[in-house]
């Protein structure tokens, strides 16, 4: 088996997940790697939308570094502004939200404002919602990368940025007034997670070869559902490491991390 | 301010004590700017016949920038950052600003760092916005600091919620329904509200209009009268520009109107909505503008490192040598642009990779 990094198996993974014939709207960084593998392999006729106002731009100049980055604008078939992009999105025509968080809780919700201290006086503040929380309510399903640490999974937030299933209520989201279905996968290197349709909690639907579903317990802070068809996570292929860091981002600005055994 | 117990059931999750949760009902609400009827009045007053609104940075800045404003910041994130425009009112000073913008990065940290040295001359009361960071170049330390030293009151939004608040100003209206912020706790922390639609019976969120008393605007083209055309990303430009009571627009290049009469579906702000026009190449440096150049990331990543220094040292040498070099030592922004090395400006003007623009 080939060898290959963390952050490469999120990307692989992220694109795995993705649908052909759906359209994603992308943050910066791996979603957006993710998103081109699966164009270049099983999802042809996926399109991108960049919350700057772009539709299906065409990368051929190479990586965005950003959102608004001027090259996520070449060659797309639509180029607006934030209303346009959020719009399409209000209006349905954005399958998936992919996004980051500092923390997440077993309901999906995130947190991207702050960790210790309070709203008004933060220990660390970080940039804000941004598009995410937008994203979350309103493309119809959300998934989320994150490290797969304790304090990253977390019992209680410190701020809900974007919204997951709340508390689990049945009509958390609607009474929320959000259009999108919410939480659909949380993507780890080690782990890969779902929402079970019950009681709307994290699911362990895959855990990565040489490691068992304790393991992953024991990096979470709150008590998972364990999926009873857990699977191991497919590795990615020399061919898709190629693409992962020849084609999608040969800088290695997202991908070129330590290596994991 | 609205009467009623719609919400969500945020409070079943949230973390937030019960003093830090924004309950304004009852009181009337408080426009961080103009109200949409002072924004009206001051539209209705301007002289609306095509005159050249072309002038300088420095008279414009000083004609309408005053202590006390909103100032609203276009671009985003990284792209067409209105950093001359930051320049010149960070030289001539403004106190006690409202800073309005759905993403921004170096425009913000400038302002930030021009408070920390010289809180007489620039100082920001409070900031309405979605994002304050460099993305890939990471987390930035003013905001950091200010936060953490409870120098700014923030008022949290999504970057739809932002966009859609000028939005909503941009169109003459109080306030517009977005379907974000609720079961967050943007819902219990922000001027927003949610109330029951009286049309579907469910809940919706309604965000109030953003209309700054400036917004600071940079775009690739525009003729002499401001109207304005925008390649790549709009951002949320073409709304902040008509939100705004006025607007000060930097642009790559002046076009010639008839270049603006041939194809008037391009043109993305009318110039009733500009009031003052600088032609200034590289105006949003180091932030990239689509057909012109690309964002220099060892700049910003430059700049961002002076002031992480400052945040973990609390030591503002190298702060204060890099305003004294390059804001507050120089005339003008060309004369900061000519501070840095011709190749490296046209290095990134390849970078951007001759982005189709139509300027004919």
């Amino acid at each position: 088996m080939a060898e290959y990094g963390p952050f490469e198996m999120i990307a692989y993974t992220g694109s795995r997940v993705l649908e052909d014939e759906t359209i994603v709207f992308v943050g910066t960084g791996l979603p957006i790697i993710a998103s081109m593998h699966a164009q270049m392999t099983h999802a042809p006729n996926l399109n991108m939308i960049f919350e700057a106002g772009s539709l299906g731009a065409v990368l051929e100049q190479g990586l965005p570094l950003s959102v608004g980055d001027t090259k996520a604008f070449r060659k797309a078939v639509f180029a607006k502004g934030l209303c346009g992009a959020f719009e399409l999105t209000q209006r349905g025509y954005s399958d998936y939200a992919f996004i980051g968080g500092a923390q997440i809780d077993m309901y999906g919700n995130i947190n991207s404002h702050f960790e210790g201290g309070t709203y008004s006086k933060p220990a660390v503040r970080f940039p804000g919602s941004g598009g995410a929380g937008a994203m979350a309510a309103n493309c119809e399903k959300t998934i989320a990368i994150m490290a797969l640490e304790k304090r990253r999974f977390v019992d209680k937030l410190d701020f809900v940025t974007s919204i997951g299933f709340g508390d689990g209520s049945p009509n958390y989201r609607e009474k929320a007034g959000v259009m999108g279905s919410g939480p659909y996968r949380v993507i780890t290197n080690q782990a890969l997670f779902g929402f079970d349709e019950e009681t709307r909690r994290m699911v362990l639907l895959e855990v990565i070869p040489g490691k068992t579903a304790e393991d992953i317990q024991e990096l979470v802070s709150f008590e998972l559902l364990i999926s009873p068809d857990l699977k191991e996570m497919e590795e990615p292929t020399e061919e898709d490491l190629s693409l992962l860091r020849e084609k999608c981002d040969p800088e290695g600005y997202f991908l070129k991390r330590k290596v994991v055994k | 301010m609205v009467q009623n117990n719609v919400g969500s059931l945020i409070k079943n999750v949230s973390s937030l004590q019960q003093d830090e949760i924004n309950n304004t009902t009852g009181e009337p609400f408080e426009w961080w700017g103009p109200s949409p009827a002072e924004a009206r009045k001051k539209a209705v007053e301007k002289k609306k016949g095509l005159h050249d609104k072309r002038t300088t940075l420095k008279d414009a800045v000083g004609k309408y920038v005053k202590d006390g404003i909103n100032l609203g910041i276009a671009g985003f994130v990284n792209t067409r950052t209105p950093v001359a425009i930051v320049h010149e009112i960070i030289r001539q000073g403004a106190k006690d600003l409202t800073l309005s913008f759905q993403s921004n990065s170096i425009c913000c940290e400038l302002l930030a760092g021009a408070m920390i040295l010289e809180p007489d001359h620039v100082s920001i009361k409070r900031v309405e916005l979605a994002w304050w960071g460099y993305e890939v170049i990471g987390i930035a330390p003013l905001l950091r600091y200010l936060t953490t030293n409870e120098m700014i009151e923030i008022d949290d939004y999504t970057n739809y919620g932002m966009s859609a608040r000028f939005k909503a100003a941009s169109m003459g209206i109080p306030f517009i329904p977005t379907r974000d912020h609720g079961g967050s706790d943007m819902e219990l922390v922000n001027r927003g509200a949610m109330v029951e639609c009286p049309f579907t019976g469910e809940n919706v969120y309604l965000v109030p209009a953003c209309h700054p008393d400036v917004a600071i605007v940079h775009v690739p083209a525009a003729d002499m009268y401001g109207n304005c055309r925008i390649f790549g990303a709009h951002c949320t430009c073409p709304e902040i520009a008509l939100a705004a009571t006025y607007s000060i627009v930097t642009t790559e290049q002046i076009i010639p109107t008839e270049n603006i009469r041939n194809y008037p579906n391009l043109t993305e702000i009318p110039y009733p909505a500009v009031d003052a026009l600088i032609e200034q190449p590289f105006g949003c440096y180091p932030g990239a503008c689509y057909g012109y150049y690309w964002f220099d990331m060892p700049e910003f990543l430059d700049f961002k490192n002076i002031c992480d220094e400052f945040r973990k040292t609390g030591n503002k040498d190298k702060l204060r040598e890099y305003y004294d070099k390059y804001i507050f030592g120089c005339e003008n922004f060309d004369d900061f642009l000519g501070t840095r090395p011709y190749s490296k400006l046209k290095e990134l003007r390849q970078m951007d990779g001759v982005q189709p623009i139509l300027i004919d």
